[in-house]
C-alpha cells in the first residue's frame, strides 16, 4: 500500500515529464488502435466484397469436388439442402449454380469456356449479379435461351449483345450437348481472368443442357456477419444430412486469396512494431531518468529495510499507473477515431470499381482487437523496458548512492 | 568467533576497509577493535577522511567490511545475506543522515511511520507511536506537511522520529547537525540526547562540531582509520 502511494505520487514530482510520458503511451495506444482498426476495415472491406459478392462466404459441394472437379459430382436434393441451410441462423441468402466446360463460338469465332448456371433471381439477391452487367441487360425473370457472357471472353469471339451464341459441351448421360442461346449481357466481375472464360446461363437451361436435371454443384452461401463465417460453416456442416456433401468457409476454398490478405495483412503489423518500439524508448528514457535522479532516495529506502523487490515494483507500479491512464485516454481517442472512420470513411487516392462495387472510400472497423492489442503491447513494453531501470534501482547500494549528491 | 558482551550493541574486532579510489587502494578503516554498550550516546570524530562515515556505515551494515568482524546485537553482520541485513537494518537500526533524506513525496506523518509500515505494525499501534514521537520532538501541528514545507531543523527533528519511533537497538548519525545552523544543531542534539536518557537509546553519531562533541557521554576520535582516543565522559 505504501509502494503505491509513493509510486502514485512520484507521478507528480515532474509534472513536465509525466505529462511527456503519459503523451507518448497516449500516441502510442492512439496510433496502434488506428492502424488496427484501418488494417481490419479496409481487409474486410476487400474480403467481405469478394465473398460477398462474388464466391460467397460459404460454399457447399460434393467431397472431392473443390480439388478435382467433375460434371458427376453434384448434389443431387439441392431444394432439401438449401431449405435446411437457409434456416440456419446466420445465414443471408443461398444460391445454387452448376459448372461445366464448354467451346462457345459466334460466327466463325470460337472459344474455350466455362459454363455457369445461375438461377439469376437468387443470384442477384446473393451476390448482386445484376449490378455487374456492364452492357446489356440481366437475365430477364422467365428467361430462356439467354446468355450473359464475361467481357474478357465477348472480346475474344468479338461477340456483342444481341448476337447468337452456339454452346457445345458434353452431357452428364455421355451425349453431345449443343445448343444456341441469345447473349444478352456482358459482365465484368472484377475478376478479368474469370470473365475471359465465363458464360453464364439460367440453371434450368443449363441443366437441361448437361442433362443434369435437378442436380447442381454448388451452393453459394452469403452470412451475415464475415467474422462468424467459420463457425457457421462447422453448424452447417453438422446440421447436413448427407455426410458426401462438405461445408467449407472462403478461407478453405479460396485459399489462394486468404493467402494473400494474410501476407498483406502481416505487412501492417510491421508498422505497429515500429510505433511499439518508438513508445519504448520513449518509456526507457524517462523511467532511466527518473531512476538515475532518485539514486539517493532509493538508497535511503535500501538503507532503512526496504527490500530491493518493494523497489523493483515501486519503479514498475509508477510505470503502470501512467500507462493506465495513457492506454484509457489512448482507448478513447482510438475508438473515437476508428468509429467516425468507420462511418465516414477515408477518400481513396484514386477510385475504382470491382466485381461491379465502386471503391471510393476506404473504412476502418471498430472491434475488441483494437483495443486489446495496443492496451496489452503498450503496458506489456513499458514494463518490459522499465524492468532494467527498475533493477537498477532496486540494486542501488545504499553507501554509495547516499554519497551522491 | 562470537561476541560475549551481554549488553553491547556493537561489538567490532579488527574491522578493516579497503576501497579502489580511481584504482587506488585506500585504507579508511584500520583494525579497530570497539565496543558501545547500550544506552551510550557517543560521538566520533575526527577530520575529514578520518574514516568515520565509513566506520558507521560498517556498523550498520550498508558496507561490507574487507576484513574483521562486526557484530550488533550479538549477531554477525558478515554472516547475513543481503535480504537479511535489510531486515537486520529495518529492525534494529535507525538511520539519521546529514541531507536529513525524509521521503518527499511523503508527508511527516507518512515518513515516521514508514519503517513500522515495513515491519508489518498494526495502524492503531503505528498511529499512537507517531504521535507520541511528534510530540516528544516538537512536531505537534505538522503531521500532514511534505519535507520541502517544513525547515532544516524540522525536518531532522522528523528524521530523528523515524530513526526512534521503531524502537532500533542501535540510532546511527552521520553529522545530523553538520546542515543546521548552530542554535538548530544543539537544539536536535539536546533531544537526541533527551530520548537516548528518557527511552535508552543507544546513539552513535560522527561529527566535527566541537559544541556538539561536548554533548556526547563518550568520546571516540579517529584518525587516519584508527582510534586515535576513547573518552568516557560522564
Amino acid at each position: 500500500m505504501i509502494t503505491l502511494k509513493i509510486a502514485f505520487r512520484n507521478i507528480f514530482r515532474q509534472k513536465r515529464r509525466t505529462f511527456l510520458t503519459i503523451l507518448t503511451m497516449f500516441g502510442g495506444v492512439t496510433l496502434c488502435s488506428f492502424s488496427i482498426g484501418w488494417m481490419d476495415g479496409s481487409y474486410n472491406y476487400i474480403i467481405d466484397m469478394f465473398t460477398r459478392y462474388q464466391l460467397g462466404h460459404i460454399q457447399i459441394h460434393r467431397q472431392g469436388y473443390i480439388d478435382r472437379p467433375s460434371l458427376y459430382d453434384t448434389i443431387d436434393d439441392y431444394s432439401v439442402v438449401a431449405s435446411s441451410i437457409e434456416s440456419a441462423p446466420g445465414v443471408t441468402r443461398t444460391s445454387p449454380r452448376l459448372y461445366a466446360a464448354g467451346l462457345v463460338s459466334v460466327g466463325d469465332k470460337s472459344a474455350v469456356s466455362r459454363l455457369i448456371g445461375i438461377d439469376s433471381q437468387l443470384e442477384n439477391a446473393a451476390t448482386l449479379f445484376d449490378r455487374k452487367i456492364t452492357s446489356g441487360r440481366p437475365f430477364s425473370r422467365d428467361a430462356s435461351r439467354e446468355a450473359v457472357i464475361g467481357v474478357g471472353l465477348a472480346k475474344r469471339l468479338a461477340a456483342v449483345v444481341g448476337d447468337t451464341i452456339v454452346v457445345v459441351s458434353q452431357g452428364a448421360d455421355g451425349s453431345i450437348a449443343n445448343d444456341a442461346y441469345t447473349v444478352v449481357g456482358l459482365i465484368s466481375t472484377g475478376d478479368p481472368a474469370s470473365d475471359q472464360m465465363a458464360l453464364y446461363l439460367e440453371l434450368a437451361d443449363a441443366q437441361e443442357l448437361l442433362v443434369l436435371d435437378g442436380r447442381i454443384h454448388e451452393i453459394a452461401v452469403v452470412a451475415d456477419d464475415l467474422h462468424g463465417v467459420r463457425r457457421l460453416a462447422s453448424l452447417l456442416q453438422e446440421g447436413l444430412a448427407d455426410p458426401g456433401l462438405v461445408v467449407e468457409p472462403w478461407q478453405v476454398f479460396a485459399r489462394a486469396f486468404y493467402d494473400a490478405m494474410m501476407a498483406d495483412k502481416a505487412g501492417g503489423w510491421v508498422m505497429l512494431m515500429v510505433i511499439v518500439f518508438v513508445v519504448a524508448i520513449g518509456v526507457l528514457n524517462t523511467v532511466l531518468m527518473s531512476v538515475l535522479e532518485r539514486t539517493r532516495e532509493y538508497g535511503l529506502l535500501r538503507a532503512v529495510g526496504t527490500r530491493p523487490r518493494q523497489i523493483f515494483w515501486l519503479v514498475i507500479i509508477e510505470v503502470c499507473i501512467m500507462a493506465a491512464v495513457s492506454v484509457a485516454l489512448g482507448c478513447l481517442a482510438g475508438w473515437g477515431l476508428n468509429y467516425w472512420l468507420s462511418i465516414k470513411g477515408i477518400p481513396m487516392p484514386f477510385e475504382f470499381s470491382y466485381g461491379g462495387m465502386e471503391f471510393t472510400h476506404a473504412f476502418t472497423e471498430v472491434n475488441t482487437r483494437s483495443f486489446v492489442i495496443p492496451i496489452v503491447v503498450v503496458i506489456l513494453s513499458a514494463v518490459v523496458v522499465s524492468a532494467l531501470p527498475a533493477l537498477r534501482a532496486a540494486r542501488t547500494a545504499p553507501a554509495e548512492a547516499m554519497r551522491t549528491r | 568467533m562470537s561476541a560475549n558482551h551481554s549488553d553491547a550493541v556493537v561489538v567490532t574486532k579488527g574491522v578493516t576497509k579497503e576501497y579502489s579510489d580511481h584504482g587506488i587502494p585506500v585504507l579508511a578503516v584500520r583494525g579497530i577493535d570497539l565496543e558501545i554498550k547500550t544506552g551510550e550516546f557517543t560521538a566520533i570524530v575526527g577530520p575529514s577522511g578520518s574514516g568515520k562515515t565509513t566506520f558507521l556505515n560498517l556498523i550498520s551494515g550498508l558496507d561490507r567490511v574487507t576484513e574483521g568482524k562486526i557484530w550488533l546485537n550479538g549477531k554477525p553482520l558478515s554472516e547475513m545475506s543481503g535480504r537479511e541485513l535489510s531486515d537486520f537494518r529495518r529492525d534494529n537500526i535507525g538511520f539519521i543522515f546529514q541531507a536529513y533524506n525524509l521521503i518527499p513525496v511523503l508527508t511527516v506523518t507518512e515518513n515516521v511511520e514508514y519503517i513500522m509500515l515495513l515491519q508489518g505494525l498494526s495502524a492503531e499501534e503505528r498511529h499512537r507511536r507517531v504521535q507520541t514521537m511528534l510530540g516528544e520532538l516538537g512536531l505537534d501541528g505538522f503531521e500532514k506537511r511534505f519535507p520541502p514545507q517544513l525547515s532544516g531543523g524540522q525536518q531532522q527533528r522528523v528524521a530523528v522520529a523515524r530513526a526512534i519511533v521503531a524502537q532500533p537497538a542501535l540510532v546511527l548519525a552521520d553529522e545530523p547537525t553538520a546542515n543546521l545552523d548552530s542554535q538548530t544543531a544543539i537544539e536536535l542534539i539536546d533531544r537526541m540526547r533527551y530520548l537516548n536518557e528518557t527511552h535508552g537509546v543507544t546513539f552513535i553519531f560522527s561529527t566535527h562540531d566541537t559544541k556538539i562533541m561536548e554533548r556526547a557521554k563518550r568520546l571516540i576520535v579517529l584518525k587516519d582509520g584508527r582510534i586515535d582516543s576513547d573518552e568516557v565522559r560522564e
